[in-house]
């Protein structure tokens, strides 16, 4: 009995180093770690996008940010940086055209998404020969990640969580009680403006994951999947990017194992752990 | 010190509408008590109610100390209407009031016992009553010590129980913090036991004053028109 029990446990242990080997590899190293640092960032925006019943605003973004990418490809600019230049400026003008056509944010959206998703596509339309950008930017290609994304991803981030904590109670204000925020003197069109940038930002640096179309499964379901058990705002801020990055590194090892792509692989792996979530809280 | 609200000739006109919300509407709210603001459901209270607190445009001017009200909204504590946030979103009543404390002289357990809620400090705002929500709003409305206090319509969506609650520690509170408060009501018997005046607001001013001598069969029907029955009120002092 006692040997059977040792020779389970080596059997483990020879698994688990099998497994982090894989972490050797160096397109496998910067995919972690770039997959760490945007889902945890995204995680976190999610909190704020939940608050603020502005899950659709993620989705929007990531699909028009295709112009950006084309107008990269046709002007010779490196597709990220022209896709977050594209999305910064589309996130900018969200809050000029409601005020201008006093339609809800969610019905601009869906005049933005589809409009700026066509023109980005036509636009690839028109550049002879396979496009590899626009099937990468659709469904991610986090394997494909560069040394030199990893170090702008980085840089962004720790420039995003700065401003963020800076702001965040404000932002908090805001998002709760927009109303009362303005009561209390706290310029609410600024931060709106500056969190909706800095979201578009973040969405179209996780597009690199997971794809403009998987994209929001980093922004909203590792939030959802928290609110299942948060008991306090700060262990929401706690359990979202916990749940998020698990979801990163499982799907990332799961789609090596399985051979499946990863950028769905992870959007998978974070839709079945709020599905378990919602059955261990109902159980 | 105390804190003199003056209303002068403000009107409000929504974008595209035929009409203007409230017109001319003049007053001066009387320090360290309570004014009742009575009308029917589109009368205008919480527009005036939104332009005393800049959340509206507005034409005519609004005085707090003699000053224009613009740099003075940090003086005014505000209770909502309807809870427009996400209540069931996991937030502690305790967290739900330290958002808005905007330096020392704001102390949340304090404030919680002031309103009665010191024991559901850790609970979330989704396992309160409505009657219980509304006093964290409360409590959330007087943590940074204002002068002034507006609450829209508190008892909205609170069983009598919950409001005479309420209604009881915001008298207790005005004379403790000798805080000046405007509270738009549906509720008649909170105006006769609470309020020292009542403004009827039906698109203007129709009456002002204290409510008894204010608050007659004739004022009911042009405030309500003539569909209402009035009932005689049984005041007891």
């Amino acid at each position: 009995m006692a040997g059977n029990y040792s020779s389970t446990v080596i059997i483990i242990t020879t698994n688990m180093l099998i497994d982090l080997s894989i972490f050797t590899l160096p397109f496998m190293q910067r995919a972690l770690i770039g997959g760490i640092i945007i889902a945890a960032l995204l995680a976190y925006y999610g909190i704020f996008a939940m608050l603020r019943r502005s899950s659709f605003f993620g989705d929007a973004i990531a699909h028009s940010s295709l112009t950006g990418v084309a107008l990269g490809v046709l002007l010779g600019v490196p597709t990220l940086i022209a896709a977050i230049v594209y999305a910064m400026a589309v996130s900018f003008f969200i809050p000029i055209l409601k005020k201008k056509s006093n339609l809800p944010t969610d019905s601009l959206l869906g005049i933005i998404l589809p409009f700026s998703m066509a023109l980005g596509v036509i636009l690839l339309s028109v550049i002879p020969g396979y496009q590899p950008e626009l099937i990468s930017f659709l469904f991610g290609n986090i394997l494909g990640i560069s040394w030199n994304n990893i170090y702008l991803m980085a840089a962004v981030t720790a420039i995003l969580i700065v401003c963020i904590f800076f702001f965040q109670k404000k932002l908090l204000n805001i998002s709760f009680d927009s109303d009362y925020a303005t009561i209390l003197g706290i310029k609410v069109n600024l931060i709106d403006t500056l969190y909706h940038v800095s979201l578009a930002v973040s969405i179209v640096l996780g597009i690199q994951l997971v794809g403009i179309v998987l994209v929001n499964a980093l922004l909203i379901i590792p939030a959802a999947t928290a609110r299942i058990f948060a008991r306090s705002l700060k262990s929401m801020f706690v359990l979202a990017p916990i749940f998020s990055v698990s979801a990163a590194v499982v799907g990332l090892f799961a789609s090596y194992y399985l051979n499946f792509p990863s950028g769905p692989m992870i959007a998978v792996t974070s839709g079945l752990v709020f599905l378990l979530a919602i059955l261990w809280k109902n159980l | 010190m105390k804190h003199i609200l003056e209303v002068k000739n403000v009107s409000v006109q929504y974008p595209y509408a035929v009409e203007s919300a409230i017109e001319q509407i003049s007053f001066s709210l009387k320090p360290e008590t309570i004014t009742a603001l009575i009308g029917p459901n589109g009368s205008g209270k919480s527009t005036l109610i939104k332009a005393i607190l800049g959340l509206i445009p507005y034409k005519g001017t609004i005085l707090l100390d003699g000053k224009p009200i613009e740099n003075s909204y940090k003086e005014i504590g505000y209770v909502p209407q309807r809870f427009s946030f996400d209540t069931t979103f996991p937030i502690t009543v305790s967290e739900f009031i330290s958002l808005v404390v905007e330096n020392r002289s704001g102390d949340v357990h304090e404030v919680l016992k002031q309103v009665r809620m010191e024991g559901k400090a850790h609970s979330l705002l989704s396992q309160l009553s409505g009657g219980q929500l509304q006093r964290v709003l409360l409590a959330r409305a007087i943590v940074n010590n204002p002068g002034i206090l507006i609450l829209d319509e508190p008892e909205a969506g609170v069983d009598v129980g919950g409001e005479q609650t309420f209604y009881t520690l915001l008298e207790q509170m005005v004379k403790e913090k000798k805080i000046t408060v405007l509270i738009a009501t549906h509720e008649l018997d909170i105006v006769y036991t609470f309020a020292e005046d009542v403004l009827c607001l039906n698109r203007v001013l129709v009456c002002s004053g204290p409510p008894k001598q204010t608050l007659n069969k004739e004022m009911f029907t042009e405030l309500y028109g003539r569909e209402l029955q009035f009932y005689g009120h049984h005041h007891h002092d």
